[in-house]
Formats: C-alpha cells, sequence, structure tokens
C-alpha cells in the first residue's frame, strides 16, 4: 500500500482511480463514499455475462485542501475504460449534489460565507463515455450530470483533471468542457470523438488512429493548453496536479468564473471565432493551429518537458477571456 | 403521413400555429449567413397563440465548409447556432415574469466526428448547447423536446436531454433513440446479437427504440396519433409551466426519478441514498468552515 507521500511523486497517468482521488487532496482526509464495501455494482453486466466491479469503476469520496471540502469522482479506466454506467453515472451525479447540498448548508448556517471556503467538485477523468452494456441508462446519467454542472455554477466550483490513460472522449468530452476549470498533463486527452472512431467512421485518410503522435497533437494536453482547453498544464505527477488544484482553490469566485471556457453568449462568440479560423486555416495537422497562434516551429513544442513548453508556447487569442488569472 | 423522419421542416409545421415561423430570428438576434450551420433551423413562432423558439435539424442540407456534418448532423457551427438561439431567448424575456418556452424538434444522427471538429474542440460547441438549455430551464423557460425522427447517442444528448419534457413519436413512426444499434453494440462488446436481441426485450437499458426509454424513464411521452403532436407539446408546455410554479422537479433530475418509478432504473437511487447517509455521518468533519 502506498503511502500519501508516495503518491505525490507517483505518475499521474500510471496511478489508479483510488490513488488520485486520495492523493489530490491533503494528507489522510478522503473519506470514499458508496466504496467497494457497499458492493453497489452494475446490475445488468451480469445479464450480459460480463464481470462487474464493486465500485463499478469511479471511487467517490471527499477529502480537504486547506480545510476545504472537495468531493471528487475519480473514473478508473481498468474497468471497462471507464465507461459510464448506471451505478458510475449516479455516483458522479450524487457527488456533485452532495457537494451543492453541502454549499447551500453552509450558506444557510453562515450567510458571509467568504465564496473560497465553500465546497467544491473534483472529477478525475479516465473515460470513454457512455457504457455500450447499458448505454441508454449512461447516457441519461450525463444529463444528469451536465443539469448539475449547471446548478453548481456561481456556488460551487468543478474542476477538471485530466491525465490518465483512456483520456475524456464521448459524452464526457461535453462535461469536462463545462467545468469551470480544466488541468491537464501533457498526457491528458480531451474530445469527443476517440481517435478509433474517427478512422472507423470516416477512414485512415481523414485520421490514422495508429499515429500515436498525431493522437496526442490533436486532443492532447499541449494543444489542449495552446487553444485554451485546458487552463493549465501540469507535469505528470498526482503532486503537480494537487498543487495546481490548491492554488485554484484560493481564488474567489469570479476568478474561477474567468476560467470557464464556454457556458455564455459571449464564451459562444469566442468560441465561434476558433471555427472562423477552422475554416480560414483548414489545418492538416493541429501543428498548423500551434504556428497561427505565434509557435514559429510548432515541432519543437512537441519533445518539450513540460516547463520547457510552458516558459516558451504561446497560446490561441482572440480575446481576453481564455487569459489565466 | 407515416415518418417524420428527415423531415425536421415539415415536423416544425406540423408543430407550430400555421404560417408563424420566422427562420433565423430570436429575441435581437438575426443569422443572415445561409451557409452558417444550415442543418439546424432555429426562429421563433406561436404555438398555440403564444411566442416559442424554435430549434430543430434539417437532414436534406450538408454544410459547405464540414464535410462531416450532413444528413442531420450536429457540427461545430450547428452547436453554436442552437446555443445563439437559446442565449437569445433568454436575453429577450429577462426580467419578464412568462418566459417563453422553447421547442426542440430532434432528428440527428450524431456530432461531427472528423479531425477539424477534433482539433477545434467538437466537445465545446456540443458542450455549450447543452449548458445554454440548462440556464433556460432553471431560469424557468419550458423546455419541451419531441422526437419525430432520430435522437442518437452525444446528439441526442445535447438536443434533447436538458428539456423539461420529452416526447417521442412511437417506433411506428420510424422513430429512433439509441447509443448505437444492436448490431454495433454486438460487434464492440463481442456478445452474440442474437443473445443481445432476445435479452433486449427485457432489459431495456441497452435496446435501441423509443419505447425503451420510456421504460427507463428517458421520455415523459409516447405520441400514437401523428396529427396530434402539436396539442401534445401545447400540453406538456403548460404541465411544465405548472410543475415549475409548484417547485416540482422537471429535467434530468425527473427523468430520474421517473427512472424508478417505472421500473427500468432501480440503482440510481440506491447509490443516492448510500452516498448521502455515509456523507451525513462524517459531514461535521467535512463542513466546519
Amino acid at each position: 500500500m502506498k503511502t500519501w507521500v508516495d503518491l505525490q511523486t507517483d505518475s499521474f497517468l500510471d496511478a489508479n482511480a483510488r490513488q488520485r482521488a486520495i492523493g489530490l487532496v491533503d494528507e489522510g482526509s478522503f473519506t470514499e463514499l458508496a466504496g467497494p464495501m457497499d458492493r453497489l455494482q452494475s446490475p445488468h453486466l451480469p445479464l450480459l455475462g460480463e464481470a462487474v466491479e464493486f465500485d463499478d469503476g469511479i471511487v467517490t469520496g471527499v477529502g480537504l485542501i486547506a480545510k476545504r471540502a472537495v468531493f471528487i469522482a475519480s473514473q478508473e479506466g481498468r474497468f471497462i475504460g471507464g465507461a459510464v454506467g448506471e451505478v458510475h453515472g449516479a455516483k458522479m451525479v450524487a457527488t456533485l449534489k452532495l457537494a451543492l447540498d453541502s454549499y447551500e448548508k453552509m450558506k444557510k448556517d453562515n450567510p458571509s460565507l467568504p465564496d473560497n471556503r465553500g465546497p467544491v467538485a473534483v472529477i478525475s477523468f479516465e473515460t470513454g463515455g457512455v457504457r455500450l452494456h447499458e448505454s441508454n441508462a449512461g447516457l441519461l446519467a450525463h444529463a444528469e450530470v451536465v443539469d448539475q454542472i449547471q446548478k453548481c455554477r456561481g456556488k460551487v466550483p468543478v474542476i477538471a483533471v485530466i491525465g490518465s490513460k483512456v483520456g475524456c472522449f464521448g459524452g464526457m468530452g461535453f462535461v469536462a468542457a463545462q467545468t469551470d476549470v480544466s488541468i491537464m498533463s501533457p498526457f491528458g486527452r480531451l474530445g469527443l470523438t476517440g481517435p478509433e472512431v474517427i478512422e472507423q467512421e470516416m477512414g485512415k485518410d481523414e485520421f490514422d488512429s495508429s499515429d500515436r503522435s498525431l493522437v496526442y497533437r490533436t486532443t492532447g494536453g499541449k494543444h489542449k493548453y495552446i487553444l485554451g482547453d485546458a487552463n493549465y498544464l501540469v507535469e505528470d505527477s498526482i503532486g503537480s496536479f494537487r498543487q495546481k488544484l490548491s492554488e485554484v482553490l484560493s481564488l474567489s469566485q469570479d476568478e474561477i468564473n474567468a476560467h470557464r471556457r464556454i457556458g455564455s453568449l459571449r464564451l459562444v462568440e469566442n468560441q465561434l471565432n476558433k471555427v472562423r479560423l477552422s475554416i480560414t486555416l483548414k489545418p492538416k495537422d493541429s501543428k498548423d493551429v500551434w504556428k497561427y497562434a505565434g509557435n514559429d516551429n510548432p515541432e519543437s513544442l512537441v519533445d518539450l518537458s513540460t516547463s520547457d513548453f510552458l516558459s516558451v508556447a504561446r497560446r490561441l487569442k482572440f480575446m481576453a477571456a481564455n487569459e489565466e488569472v | 403521413m407515416e415518418t417524420l423522419l428527415g423531415q425536421g421542416r415539415a415536423a416544425i409545421d406540423l408543430i407550430i400555429d400555421k404560417d408563424t415561423f420566422v427562420e433565423n430570428e430570436v429575441g435581437t438576434l438575426k443569422i443572415e449567413d445561409p451557409d452558417f450551420g444550415p442543418g439546424a433551423v432555429i426562429g421563433t413562432a406561436k404555438l398555440n397563440g403564444e411566442t416559442v423558439t424554435v430549434i430543430a435539424n434539417d437532414a436534406m442540407v450538408c454544410n459547405p465548409n464540414f464535410p462531416v456534418v450532413y444528413a442531420g448532423i450536429i457540427g461545430m457551427e450547428e452547436a453554436y447556432k442552437m446555443a445563439k438561439a437559446v442565449y437569445h431567448t433568454i436575453e429577450a424575456d429577462r426580467g419578464k415574469d412568462t418566459l417563453r418556452p422553447i421547442v426542440l424538434i430532434v432528428d440527428t444522427p450524431g456530432n461531427g466526428p472528423g479531425k477539424q471538429e477534433e482539433i477545434f474542440g467538437m466537445n465545446n460547441a456540443t458542450g455549450s448547447y447543452q449548458l445554454a438549455l440548462a440556464e433556460a430551464r432553471l431560469l424557468g423557460h419550458p423546455i419541451v423536446a419531441i422526437v419525430v425522427g432520430r435522437a442518437i447517442s452525444g446528439a441526442f444528448l445535447c438536443h434533447g436531454l436538458q428539456a423539461d419534457h420529452i416526447l417521442s413519436l412511437g417506433p411506428q413512426f420510424g422513430t429512433m433513440i439509441h447509443v448505437m444499434p444492436i448490431s454495433s453494440v454486438a460487434r464492440i462488446t463481442k456478445l452474440d446479437q442474437e443473445f443481445l436481441e432476445n435479452l433486449a426485450k427485457s432489459n431495456p437499458v441497452f435496446a435501441a427504440g423509443p419505447q425503451f426509454f420510456e421504460a427507463l424513464g428517458g421520455v415523459e411521452e409516447l405520441i400514437d396519433d401523428i396529427n396530434s403532436i402539436g396539442q401534445v407539446v401545447t400540453k406538456h408546455v403548460s404541465e411544465v409551466r405548472k410543475l415549475k410554479k409548484d417547485g416540482q422537479p422537471t429535467g434530468p433530475w425527473a427523468r430520474g426519478i421517473l427512472g424508478f418509478e417505472r421500473g427500468g432504473r432501480v440503482m440510481r437511487k440506491k447509490v443516492m441514498e448510500v452516498m448521502n447517509q455515509e456523507f451525513a455521518s462524517v459531514a461535521d468533519k467535512y463542513l466546519s468552515a
């Protein structure tokens, strides 16, 4: 059993969902809710002759960062690719709802609660979206997560952390975009349609999913950072993610809001700048966008360490909305 | 009329008051570029005499700038166009006592699955539209979705599943609601197709069809008389208004409750109860700030 101190220097990419949940909050502060002992497993998988997990592939619970309650949902890619079924989805919905209910309670008890002392919610994404074995229930759960995220806005900061093997795709790609703040490592991947699916639907000419470098350039953390979809890019260690998380948690609600990528008419107009750029630039590769953003030698960014990348990379800018606070 | 599949514009005419649809205008919004997100049809109309925002799909057009976007697919432009229609609906009624309804007419096979879409963030586009709908719903606009053709996976998630109430023409009209057809599920999960098809009759969680979504609480009502759809949408607008006025739940959360009542999703409730109970026993340690 790894200690919390070990976890801080461990690779986030290699860590399992429980290690991420434990390591992202202060030492010894994590309490798992609806853990494996409760055996809340999928009732649908056994009917298909498939194995179950007692946590249904998601670790949910609550911890503290600097005495502030942090509600966490951490997806496990080793179990059916972190896919969302009925139980898995309900655990994520309940995590967000507990954070919001806790906020309402604290606010009622203390109307002058400072806006950076209330609960926060963190989702550590590792998923391809809906679990096909129980797809209808999984889809409906996604809609409930979106509903909770909107309900949390302006009250409970919701933060996405993305740096695990499976990436964050399918319906959960929408959800990650809808959070207040997103933190990625260069190994994190974020999108809607995964590389294999694009290749299958549109052909190898459109997208060669076996080209790992292409895959990372298109949906990986560095590209998402340049594009503004990732607010922050951090090294691949649990401690680096935790450090960034604690910095974000010291911000006021207004400062958190300034991190949003979508969620208002103004931000829609900003995103439409990118759509227009897509039409005029017609990039063959993400590197064309990096160059447009002011990186004269985009190829050189591919293999840079995270810290070197951060010191030289220029980000796509149309207006102030995506600027770091 | 046997089906409205692929005929989003005909569906608009069938639902709203005769000759009242003004396309590309919502509040102060006027969309003048005919090539901007042509697969998304937005505008303002009257429904039973009341001003409503209409958002639908047009399966007959292609987006000239995005080759993967055709046949009702929601691409980046389409999703942002739909989101703008919602935000302008909110702005048009801000501060008013009665908020106009939004009617979503659903016939979409998916989101744009291309490289441009991934490079620039298809997820942001459809994510925007969902958040806009959720915001409008929580502000009090009644939102009623009606599935007239295809309501597939992520495209249904953005265009439909954030509504207060969801209606669907019955399966006899060729409507389809699913994430993936059983043949594809069989291929990806490596399970036998015939076995899955048999199981689908008793277990609606992975079966394809509006009747299965109804059993899961994912669709409030199936419609069997195609000529009544305007009246049924109007009825649900009134019901949603009343529910909201009475503080009763609508939308995704209410469909979770409905899924339990209809016996289609029974674990969801248990999971939430366990998490609430377990947190209550440790809450003092975490909420002392």
